[in-house]
């Protein structure tokens, strides 16, 4: 379950911290007694794991074969909803020929690339904020105007500025990156609770020490969410730039799909970018338990 | 017959929905496949564009109080298709790979005057550039705007030259699009039509290539379609239409006319004598042609082929069904025009009897 | 501590106006030729007519009237869907894996099926919005729902509270914050999707469509006085979220973690 940290662009309030909290996903074991005894309380009846995976489905399973049947009844026309095996051909076929894999691969390239300038840019000028009052004082402002213009209001300027190659996808999948790990990079610096950082003055930690066990470590959590936050930002983008101005790539297809009227391909494609989309947060959601996994519910 | 209350229900819903039918529409939509330009938007080029601008239609419904809405299109001939398969529109003025699109899609319309044909397709590049024939375009960036008619002609083009797809990138972008692009260098070439002109005039582009100093078969077609459901219901109102554009494109087809055309035109998008310059050596009459005549059936026959083998449609369409004559012919009739325009046969050339006319 | 050159205020002015003032020289003394650059006196020349005309309110006025509808509607359909997913495990089970994987769809992977459905009109725009809109809303309201502590609903049922006061005085409550927060997200996302879909689905006014004509046209004037506006609105919309949330919020104190 993504955790949708919200992003305070005032810079007054701080961030709703569900990096503190439990962790929603369901294997988890560091729940304490009181919150699985909720999880009881709550629920009508404890289902066993089994009967989980198996309630998941027969709801897209009915939205499925709901479909089939308005496509093959024609209740609404093969041009606005084309059925289940068309759009199941045409993804065999376009696997088939390269032709997915090819636009694929070059999708997953841009926003990785994109990603990775954002990534570097976005910790780099969070750490810079978090621990330098100088730099905050005179980079602040401005990177909260910057902030304040979402990526798509930058696509006019930057298409006349660097055209529409390349260039264009990598700065603004970077922006969309940078933004929230910068963010969230400074505003965990920042909340790192007093106590904390009182525990090391007192054991009279340096300043190296003081980063490296207690500055960092606790802000991991909200960094880390900013790095998921980033990512997501980074494929929505990549997706919508790609719609505008490509000639190859997953938001080619779909456009390509659009124009000529087929739809199938329209809805192969999405299918693959929603693949995609999960598999990435997927990915960093594992990363994350992997890493914070050794926090507990302290307190 | 005893009339129970069952009975005279169903009577009153036959009687209303019969009365419904045969009621007039409060507003007339017509779809125009391109952008336009000022606000109300005009275009240029066609005879279609000419009623557009001159109020034709609104001056012809205002008596029976039905308003006519025209809605211009920036996504193109594509952008027509959604409007269409959502029943938005009752008219679409739409190029020919468009509407082939469409109809192999299972949308229903017919074909009903001609506004536009043999339209141009000119390649245009950096003013710098060293491309200066098709075959140079091998490994380029190129930009077309596709699932317009200017994808296929485009296409063909390539084809007849030697040129697959995939012997070059051929990028998406709208006519805007692909102006910018060219101007600041992000692509090598662009296929479009007369703002290639307006790009060369400013110094920022050459144009070295013209369909119709190659081959007919690569000019592109336009015509006027009708919403079928529309054309059950109010027959009448679509004969209205062509006899509209009929008229009008009698007007212009006079050659005495030419300056003043390109005038009319010259009030949209680009000035007059970038419409000179594309009329060149063809005459008015040919141009401004309503008819739909064995050339044109022709043409979207084979249009139809090739966007069926270059894989840009599922199905290849039945063409010769789809044009409906009786509106066009009611009208030459009525305005005494019949033998006025010439017909081409299949081959481009004249057919038999109309030689001469074209004078 | 090094000497303070510039007061404390008035440091967040210095690197902007250092920019601004190497943009007015590039033009003054032509460092660059390309017809681009534009002088910062063309733009605030172009804001200003643009302000009397009038133009640019009528422009932005479209963009925020689909995107508050939009909003309006996706907010409280996620409002209710998401309680409806955090009240009921029954509920969950069953469409919360569909929702999962729908929600992974990028959001402007939708607009060629919106369009396609919708055709032209505002419809397909504002059913846009309202999806952005609808997906923050859900998982935020669902994780707060969830997450209220269970001492507080074994208080709720030691004093015998009926559903509706238990809603009332304790989830609800208790949700508030993510609830609030996934209303801000909403909001956020809402306005870049209405961005988006005026790049997407041209038909129409908007703040979006204003950028796009500037960039034909070569317009960088245009273009930057967009951008200034788009940022300003998106300002605007996060200091009144944020307002909102604060006052809704106020009983709470400060305290972040819950437990």
């Amino acid at each position: 379950m993504s955790r949708d940290l919200i992003i305070p662009l005032d810079g007054v309030s701080a961030p709703h911290d569900f990096g503190l909290d439990t962790h929603r996903d369901e294997r988890t074991t560091d729940a304490s007694p009181a919150r699985r005894a909720w999880r009881l309380s709550l629920a009508e009846q404890p289902w066993p794991p089994l009967h989980d995976l198996l309630l998941g489905w027969p709801l897209p399973l009915a939205v499925l074969a709901l479909w089939a049947l308005a496509a093959h009844c024609e209740w609404i026309a093969p041009q606005v909803l084309p059925s289940p095996e068309a759009v199941a051909l045409t993804f065999k076929e376009s696997l088939l020929s390269g032709e997915l894999w090819a636009n694929l691969q070059i999708s997953l390239v841009r926003v990785f690339a994109g990603f990775a300038v954002g990534l570097v840019g976005g910790l780099a000028l969070g750490v810079a904020l978090g621990l330098s009052p100088t730099a905050r004082d005179y980079v602040y402002p401005l990177f909260k105007a910057f902030a304040q213009v979402p990526v798509l209001g930058w696509l006019p300027l930057l298409m006349l500025l660097v055209g529409i190659d390349e260039a264009l996808k990598i700065i603004l999948i970077s922006k969309a990156a940078l933004v929230p790990i910068a963010l969230n990079t400074y505003k965990g610096i920042q909340n790192v609770p007093t106590r904390l950082i009182e525990v090391g003055r007192v054991l009279r930690f340096t300043r190296w020490q003081m980063l490296t066990r207690v500055v960092f470590p606790a802000a991991l959590a909200p960094i880390w969410n900013g790095i998921r936050y980033g990512l997501t930002h980074a494929w929505l983008t990549l997706v919508v730039v790609e719609l505008l101005a490509s000639s190859e790539g997953l938001g080619f297809m779909i456009v390509y799909g659009r124009q000529l009227f087929q739809l199938d391909v329209v809805l192969a494609a999405v299918a693959v970018v929603g693949a995609v989309g999960y598999v990435l947060d997927k990915g960093l959601a594992a990363i994350e338990t992997r890493l914070l996994g050794w926090r507990k519910e302290a307190f | 017959m005893k009339l129970t209350r069952a009975r005279v229900f169903a009577l009153a819903f036959f009687a209303s929905t019969t009365l419904a039918l045969a009621q007039a529409p409060s507003v007339i939509r017509i779809g125009v496949a391109t952008g336009g330009v000022g606000a109300p938007p005009r275009t240029g080029s066609s005879t279609v564009g000419l009623v557009n601008g001159q109020g034709l239609l609104e001056k012809e419904f205002a008596k029976d109080n039905i308003k006519v809405e025209w809605i211009f299109f920036k996504g193109a001939g594509p952008a027509v298709n959604e409007a269409l398969v959502n029943h938005q529109l009752d008219f679409a003025w739409q190029g020919d790979l468009p509407s082939i699109v469409h109809r192999a899609g299972g949308v229903k319309t017919h074909i009903i005057v001609g506004s536009g044909v043999r339209n141009g397709l000119y390649l245009g590049v950096p003013p710098d550039s060293s491309i200066a024939k098709i075959e140079d375009l091998k490994g380029k960036r190129v930009a077309v705007f596709k699932g317009t008619n200017l994808h296929l002609a485009a296409v063909r083009a390539l084809a007849a030259h030697g040129l697959k797809e995939g012997d070059l990138k051929l990028i998406n972008l709208d006519t805007a699009a692909a102006q910018a692009a060219l101007t600041t260098k992000d692509i090598d070439a662009a296929f479009g039509y007369v703002e290639l002109f307006l790009l060369r005039d400013k110094g920022v582009a050459k144009v070295v290539w013209s369909a119709a100093q190659d081959s007919y078969r690569f000019t592109r077609q336009t015509v006027l379609l009708v919403d079928d459901d529309f054309a059950t219901r109010q027959p009448q109102i679509v004969q209205r239409v062509v006899d509209t554009v009929v008229k009008t494109a009698r007007a212009y087809s006079d050659e005495a006319q030419r300056g003043e055309l390109f005038a009319q035109w010259g009030k949209a998008e680009f000035p007059e004598k970038i419409w000179r310059e594309d009329f060149i050596s063809q005459p008015l009459r040919v141009r401004l042609s309503p008819l739909l005549d064995p050339f044109l059936v022709a043409r979207y026959k084979d249009a139809s082929d090739e966007a069926f083998r270059l894989k840009l449609t599922r199905s290849k369409p039945e063409i010769d069904s789809w044009f409906d004559r009786r509106f066009l012919n009611a009208a030459l009739r009525a305005q005494g025009l019949e033998g006025y325009w010439p017909e081409y046969a299949a081959d481009g050339n004249l057919a038999g009897g109309s030689v001469a006319a074209a004078r | 501590m090094r000497a303070d050159i510039v007061p404390r205020p008035l440091r967040g002015f210095v690197i902007p106006a250092l920019l601004v003032a190497l943009w007015w020289a590039a033009v003054r003394f032509g460092w660059s030729t390309s017809p681009l650059l534009v002088a910062p006196g063309k733009v605030w020349q172009t804001g200003v007519d643009q302000v009397a005309s009038g133009k640019v309110f009528a422009a932005l006025g479209a963009s925020l009237w689909r995107d508050l509808a939009g909003f309006a509607i996706g907010a409280s359909a996620g409002l209710l869907f998401g309680a409806l997913l955090g009240a009921s495990r029954l509920a969950e089970r069953f469409i919360g894996p569909s929702f999962h994987t729908l929600k992974q769809i990028s959001l402007f992977a939708w607009i060629p099926l919106l369009s396609v459905w919708f055709g032209l009109g505002d419809a397909a725009k504002v059913a846009f919005l309202s999806l952005a809109a609808f997906f923050p809303v859900v998982l935020n309201t669902f994780e707060g729902i969830r997450s209220v502590p269970p001492d507080l609903l074994e208080v709720a049922r030691v004093l015998r509270f009926t559903p509706a006061q238990r809603w009332r005085k304790v989830i609800l409550p208790s949700a508030a914050p993510a609830i609030f927060a996934g209303i801000h997200l909403g909001l956020i996302y809402a306005w870049l999707a209405t961005l988006g879909a005026e790049y997407l689905l041209v038909s129409g006014q908007g703040i979006g469509n204003l950028m796009i004509d500037g960039r034909e046209h070569f317009w960088m004037d245009m273009v930057l006085f967009g951008v200034f506006v788009v940022g300003l609105v998106g300002f605007t919309l996060n200091w009144i979220a944020s307002r909102i949330e604060a006052r809704a919020l106020a009983w709470r104190g400060r305290s972040v973690a819950q437990f």
